[in-house]
């Protein structure tokens, strides 16, 4: 928006309203309209209909009648008084903290490692990377569900051929911690190629006579790398937290598909799967669009601290 | 102003156009196509029965096509939710016994009272099952057939263990399990019976069994009865029964591995499930497969079991309800019926039942609360949870009863 008010010449008394005039102020306008209609088609008029939804009572029945009832913020109370909402509000923020933090010390440290490593192993690294990448999370579940699965999986196979423990008919979802433990490894292992190889990018803006400088003046490698890489780093470090932060905070499919409807329950919800299952499955729409509500205003709060603290460092730049 | 008239000029015309291209999209209509949503167990178990109804009913409306999807019982009623909000249902669905009764509350399925002489055997229908698809005193869905559930075993093994006769007690069928575990302790993780820790269709039996119940009503509201003392006792015993019979895990649920694959790999002395299991214990233990009813722990008696069903239901908002009803009438066709009774399966009418083994066993059989909100006690898994806390052995069972007996009654009342 900043650019169109910058390029719109500014309209003054002077200035007669020519038609060329109009033509060349119109066409910034011309420029943002389809990005203005898209966002207005795939995203405001959706997030109004989830609004209207959540002040409405909204059942199965409602739903075959096509038509709600409003009751004000009842929906958004029940859902800030159900113990559940804290509980999982707290497990995923855990989990969150858990993933990004895994994905952002994983995809940094393999960057590093790109940057060392001679060119074929870069080639050979960076095409392992590209084909985690491509790979279909539904598909990468099932990969998953096969390796831990406790009839012949053979994770619990080597598991247990290492002495580790008997793991031989061992469920990997059967308690809490393990379950989300199992989801976190495919979410990083999924995560990180783009981690890696958007820090591998940056690196290469690191200045080498910088590097240099500071090792002549006997920094030790992690002094440089806190002192002079990770500064400039620092913006793309921020946008990949964040944008990390987004993704593992919804997430859905992984652990629903990994931990599998059977054996969810309050005890593992993160909040997409609260989200889920007290919506739609329980068939209380209002109720789950309240709570997607909830979520949107969480993400939206983190967000924007986000997109200041970006603002700020393009300010001091 | 003139700028900005003409930026909403152009708004408006491309939101027209979208407006125009979706509408356009959406309402396409499906010409002379009869859609159908089955379970998967017709496409794996009985395929020729589907295609002789549809060509049946091809016979009779010329020019018409029968779609028929196969759905997977996890997923299909979130399907089925979201066809009704874009209003592009099905004309034929068919629902679990148990799922019913919340669809029906809520005016998802067409009266077809109008159309019952039209059924065949709808006077003999199943009393159970006939009234899973009855609200109101009006029908809403037609018996498709029901299954009860037996014990699948492999007759060489209990031939090598000594075993002669199918067990008559719960008693007499413990000692022969730990013959069994004896006779097989090299084989790796070989369950004498391999039953799923969270599988509630055959825990809930032993809790009929010794005369409890999930949920019971009084003074017009539902409670949870799994607390009662009749019922922990029956907990108990299946606790104590899986303990000696199966190594799946405390966690595991009775989908996943289906158990006739762990029996076809050699792993599982029988396992308990619906009759048709018989039909996929492998091609090495096709000889060597029987069955027998679960014996209670009363002598001589069988174990009441699940029994479960189908039925198949119009969805109110489809255009073809009486093709719909039509369709119907050609699946559950005397001869379709005896059809999915060879199978295994239990026909739709007592006129038509035989004396097979899981025939046998619906004689005694419990069903779950008949109750609006019981669907929801399913999708919430609490008596599976119940069940995994008991095996772990991190409550015990009055306490996993008590807290899963509590959630059922709130859920049930609707809270």
């Amino acid at each position: 928006m900043a650019v169109a008010a910058e390029t719109t010449p500014r309209w003054s008394r002077r200035h007669r309203l020519s038609w060329a005039n109009v033509r060349r102020g119109s066409v910034p306008y011309v420029l943002l309209a389809p990005v203005v209609v898209a966002l207005a088609a795939i995203l405001g008029y959706p997030i109004y209909s989830l609004v209207r939804l959540s002040l409405q009572h909204y059942t199965l029945f409602e739903l075959i009648a096509h038509k709600g009832q409003y009751v004000g913020l009842k929906n958004f109370g029940s859902v800030l008084h159900d113990q559940i909402f804290w509980h999982t509000l707290v497990r995923t923020i855990v989990f969150t903290v858990v993933n990004v933090g895994l994905t952002i010390v994983g995809g940094t440290a393999i960057a590093l490692l790109l940057v060392k490593v001679s060119g074929w192993v870069r080639i050979l690294l960076t095409s392992g990377l590209v084909l985690v990448w491509s790979m279909p999370q539904v598909v990468a579940v099932q990969v998953w569900n096969w390796m831990t699965n406790f009839q012949n999986g053979v994770v619990n196979y080597v598991l247990t051929e290492l002495h580790v423990g008997n793991y031989y008919g061992h469920d990997f979802t059967q308690s809490t911690f393990s379950a989300l433990g199992l989801v976190t490894t495919l979410i990083v292992w999924g995560a990180l190629p783009f981690v890696a190889i958007t820090l591998y990018a940056a690196l290469s803006q690191v200045p080498g006579e910088l590097v240099e400088a500071a090792e002549i003046d006997g920094a030790r490698p992690w002094r440089v790398f806190l002192d002079v890489t990770l500064p400039i780093l620092r913006p793309v470090l921020l946008i990949l937290t964040s944008l990390s932060i987004l993704w593992d905070f919804g997430v859905f499919t992984q652990p629903y598909l990994l931990i599998r409807q059977v054996h969810i329950h309050p005890s593992n919800y993160l909040m997409g799967i609260y989200l889920f299952e007290e919506g739609y499955l329980k068939s209380d729409y209002g109720r789950g669009a309240a709570i997607s509500i909830l979520m949107l205003l969480l993400v939206g709060a983190l967000s924007f601290v986000y997109v200041r603290r970006m603002v700020r460092i393009g300010e001091a730049e | 102003m003139k700028t900005r008239m003409l930026v909403a000029a152009i708004v408006a015309v491309s939101l027209g156009v979208v407006a125009a291209t979706a509408s356009a999209g959406v309402h396409r209509a499906q010409a002379n196509k009869l859609t159908v949503w089955l379970q998967v167990d017709a496409q794996s178990g009985w395929p020729d029965v589907v295609a002789a109804a549809n060509a049946q009913f091809q016979q009779d409306h010329p020019g018409w096509s029968v779609d028929v999807q196969y759905q997977n019982w996890g997923d299909h009623l979130q399907k089925f939710d979201a066809t009704l909000a874009g209003g592009n249902t099905p004309d034929v669905i068919e629902m679990g016994n148990t799922e019913m009764t919340k669809y029906m509350a809520a005016g998802a399925f067409a009266d077809i009272t109008s159309f019952k002489g039209s059924f065949a055997n709808s006077s003999n229908w199943l009393s159970g099952l006939a009234k899973s698809g009855l609200y109101g005193g009006k029908i809403y869905g037609v018996p498709y057939y029901a299954g009860s559930r037996v014990v699948t075993y492999r007759t060489d093994l209990w031939n090598k263990a000594g075993i002669k006769t199918a067990p008559k007690s719960l008693a007499q069928f413990t000692a022969d399990i730990h013959r069994l575990a004896v006779q097989n302790a090299k084989v790796k993780s070989f369950s004498p019976v391999y039953t799923a820790g969270t599988d509630w269709y055959f825990a809930m039996s032993f809790v009929y069994d010794f005369g409890g119940s999930i949920a019971r009503t009084h003074a017009g509201k539902w409670v949870g009865n799994l607390d009662s003392k009749a019922s922990i006792a029956g907990l108990t015993a299946w606790k104590n029964f899986y303990k000696a019979a199966s190594k799946a895990p405390s966690t595991s649920d009775e989908n996943n591995p289906p158990p006739y694959n762990v029996f076809s790999q050699g792993q599982a002395g029988s396992i308990v499930g619906p009759g048709w299991f018989s039909c996929c214990t492998g091609t090495k233990y096709k000889a060597v497969t029987a069955q027998f009813v679960m014996p209670s722990h009363v002598n001589g008696k069988p174990m009441p079991g699940f029994l479960g069903g189908s039925d198949l239901a119009v969805p109110a908002p489809s255009g073809n309800k009486a093709l719909g009803a039509d369709w119907i009438k050609d699946f559950t066709s005397t001869s379709a019926e005896k059809a999915l009774q060879a199978k295994g399966n239990i026909p739709n009418a007592t006129s038509l039942l035989g004396t097979s083994v899981n025939e046998r066993a619906a004689a005694r059989s419990w069903f779950v609360p008949a109750a609006k909100h019981w669907v929801d006690v399913e999708n919430g898994n609490i008596l599976r949870n119940m069940l995994a806390q008991i095996l772990i052995g991190k409550l015990s069972v009055a306490q996993a009863a008590a807290s899963a007996s509590d959630n059922i009654t709130s859920v049930l009342n609707g809270a």
